[in-house]
């Protein structure tokens, strides 16, 4: 669908069980590099499942089985031999809730390059400090970096998050409802900051807010109980819609 | 806060009757800390507070009584217990809420809190009749073995090991403690919110690195807590130490010497005490107990608090 765009990343028929209880169904996307995919759909049809196969989070819980495929850099992501924490380090995921690491505020950060083997002080220092200015957070916390992170405000936290995230330099980052327990001056810097980011990755992001959607993504993906149901630039979702289900979503009609 | 008024007359009962409940926590308290003053008021006179402190000579013939050993043996074999207790507890804490598969999950929980449910003189019995007896046979002479040459720690490995001295006491101590630890610090690691660990995987991390690095630290207040009520169990405990520390008034310079803890010397002397100016040294010792126990107890308690505040919110 999306033209002769570069494709970052697509899944070919993904479905998704837990257990014996199907989530996904046969779901196949594809993601243009540098562009922001909202995914949208009333709850429970399955869109935190899909985002989560992405960085393989429910391998960390027993009895969750995956079908089909997902290419990222045309590599099997699914495939047995794949390096499950070198792929989440390269495909960042930020969830609802903030979740700052019961550390200061730059070791949150400094933690994910350490981890990666960074131990240069000064380079740390530098990666930092970019780190928290591309997530606009800089300003407000460079006088108090050693303070506990739990100090910060909910929207303060949520891009120490992202700041965390896109320290260790990852390639598509995933999105989980990021500013739905947040307000809306919170809210919005955050959309300004997913725009600044698609210059550097690519973006799913999962949003139950369609204005959201409409503003800032290029892309947008209707699902419906576990199926995609369509998948479109973002213009065209909202103005004219193909299927009837996501005209009513759209519009308001359900959901 | 203010108390809301009410008129209506059960309320008033049932308010009034918690109310006399709690006090009976306060009273009791000041009661036994005052009649621990009184009882060993006479010793107290005799020797002055900071002589019996540093006094080390406990000798009943000549009426000679102070604190030092007791004190020394207690603090070590506290020490002892909780460096060997912290790490086990915090090893078997992780792996019950982290590695085992989750069948083994519940029974793993109940046995630990069985242990913590054995009366302490099992303990001192096990300890005295099936411990020691492998501690002086295999045990101990292994790690005089390997490390009673080695320059600077060797000679706290000297010494005849006869399986009732300070390590073996401290072992059996270390056992009672580990339930407390272990089971505070799994509840308290369930305690780390999923989305937590969730988002440090995100990052690209290893299950270890997210144990050591947020899990741990996450439930570390939590974690402290448990090792503060061990704390308490351990410095008060008597019969489980009473059978295998030997009470000898003297000081260790080894793992296997035999010493005196306070409570060691409490159980085994109170019986003995022939003399009003011996049942007072002993009455001070159990205020000295008393004193330790809850100046170290709000301390630990005040850094805990005063830290989860900080950090956790
Ligand atoms: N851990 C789980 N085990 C079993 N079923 C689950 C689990 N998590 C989600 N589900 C089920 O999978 C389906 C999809 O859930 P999912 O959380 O992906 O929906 P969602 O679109 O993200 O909803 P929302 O908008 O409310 O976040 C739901 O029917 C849900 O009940
Ligand atoms: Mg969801």
């Amino acid at each position: 669908m999306p033209g002769n765009k570069n494709i970052k990343l697509y899944s070919k028929n993904l479905s998704f069980f837990y257990g014996n209880n199907q989530a996904v169904f046969d779901v196949s996307i594809e993601i243009p590099q540098h562009s922001i995919v909202a995914m949208i759909g009333p709850s429970g049809c399955g869109k935190t499942t899909f985002l989560r196969c992405f960085n393989r989070m429910h391998d960390l819980y027993p009895g969750n089985r995956y079908q089909g495929e997902i290419f990222f850099d045309n590599q099997n992501i699914l495939s047995k031999n794949i390096d499950v924490t070198l792929l989440r380090s390269k495909i960042g995921m930020v969830f609802q809730k903030p979740t700052p690491f019961p550390m200061s505020i730059s070791d949150n950060i400094s933690y994910g390059l350490k981890l990666n083997g960074i131990k240069n002080k000064t380079e740390i220092k530098d990666r930092v400090e970019s780190a928290l200015r591309s997530s606009a957070l800089w300003k407000e916390v460079k006088d108090r970096l050693k303070l506990p992170a739990t100090g910060l405000s909910g929207g303060q936290q949520q891009r120490l998050v992202i700041a965390r995230a896109l320290a260790v330099e990852p390639q598509v980052m995933l999105f989980d409802e990021p500013t739905s327990a947040l307000d809306p001056i919170s809210t919005s810097k955050i959309e300004e900051l997913a725009a600044e980011l698609k210059k550097k990755v690519t973006i799913i992001i999962v949003t139950h807010n369609m204005q959201q959607a409409a503003r800032i993504s290029d892309y947008t993906a209707f699902m419906y109980m576990g199926k995609l149901i369509e998948y479109d630039e973002t213009n065209v979702m909202f103005t004219n819609p193909q299927e009837k289900l996501s005209e009513d979503y759209i519009t308001g009609r359900f959901g | 806060m203010k108390q809301v008024k009410t008129t209506n007359f059960g309320d008033r009962f049932f308010s009034f009757f918690t109310f006399c409940a709690a006090m009976v926590v306060l009273v009791s308290l000041a009661g036994i800390f005052i009649s621990l003053i009184f009882e060993s008021w006479e010793s107290l006179s005799r020797f002055g507070f900071f002589n019996f402190i540093f006094t080390d000579d406990w000798n009943p013939v000549k009426e000679v009584f102070g604190a030092a050993i007791p004190l020394v043996g207690t603090f070590i074999t506290t020490i002892l217990a909780l460096l060997i207790a912290i790490p086990i507890s915090l090893g078997i804490a992780v792996f019950i809420t982290e590695i085992c598969p989750s069948k083994l999950k519940a029974p793993l929980s109940i046995a630990i809190e069985l242990l913590a449910a054995i009366p302490s003189i099992i303990y001192g019995m096990w300890g005295l009749f099936t411990f020691a007896p492998i501690m002086s046979e295999y045990i101990e002479p292994g790690l005089q073995f390997v490390f009673g040459d080695i320059p600077f720690i060797g000679p706290i490995f000297q010494g005849t090991p006869l399986g009732i001295d300070v390590l073996t006491a401290s072992i059996v101590l270390s056992i009672m403690i580990i339930p407390f630890i272990s089971s505070i610090a799994r509840d308290t690691i369930l305690l780390t919110p999923q989305v937590l660990k969730e988002s440090a995987y995100s990052i690209g991390t290893t299950e270890w690195e997210v144990i050591k690095d947020v899990i741990l630290p996450y439930s570390k207040f939590g974690i402290y807590g448990g090792i503060i009520i061990a704390l308490g169990r351990a410095l008060g405990e008597t019969m489980a130490v009473a059978f295998v520390l030997g009470n000898r008034h003297a000081f260790p310079t080894s793992f296997f010497d035999a010493t005196s803890t306070i409570t060691v010397t409490l159980a085994n002397e109170f019986t003995e005490a022939d003399s009003n100016l011996y049942m007072s040294s002993l009455y001070l010792l159990s205020l000295l107990l008393f004193v330790i126990s809850f100046i170290v107890l709000s301390f630990a308690k005040f850094i805990v608090h005063k830290g989860s505040k900080k950090w956790n919110g």
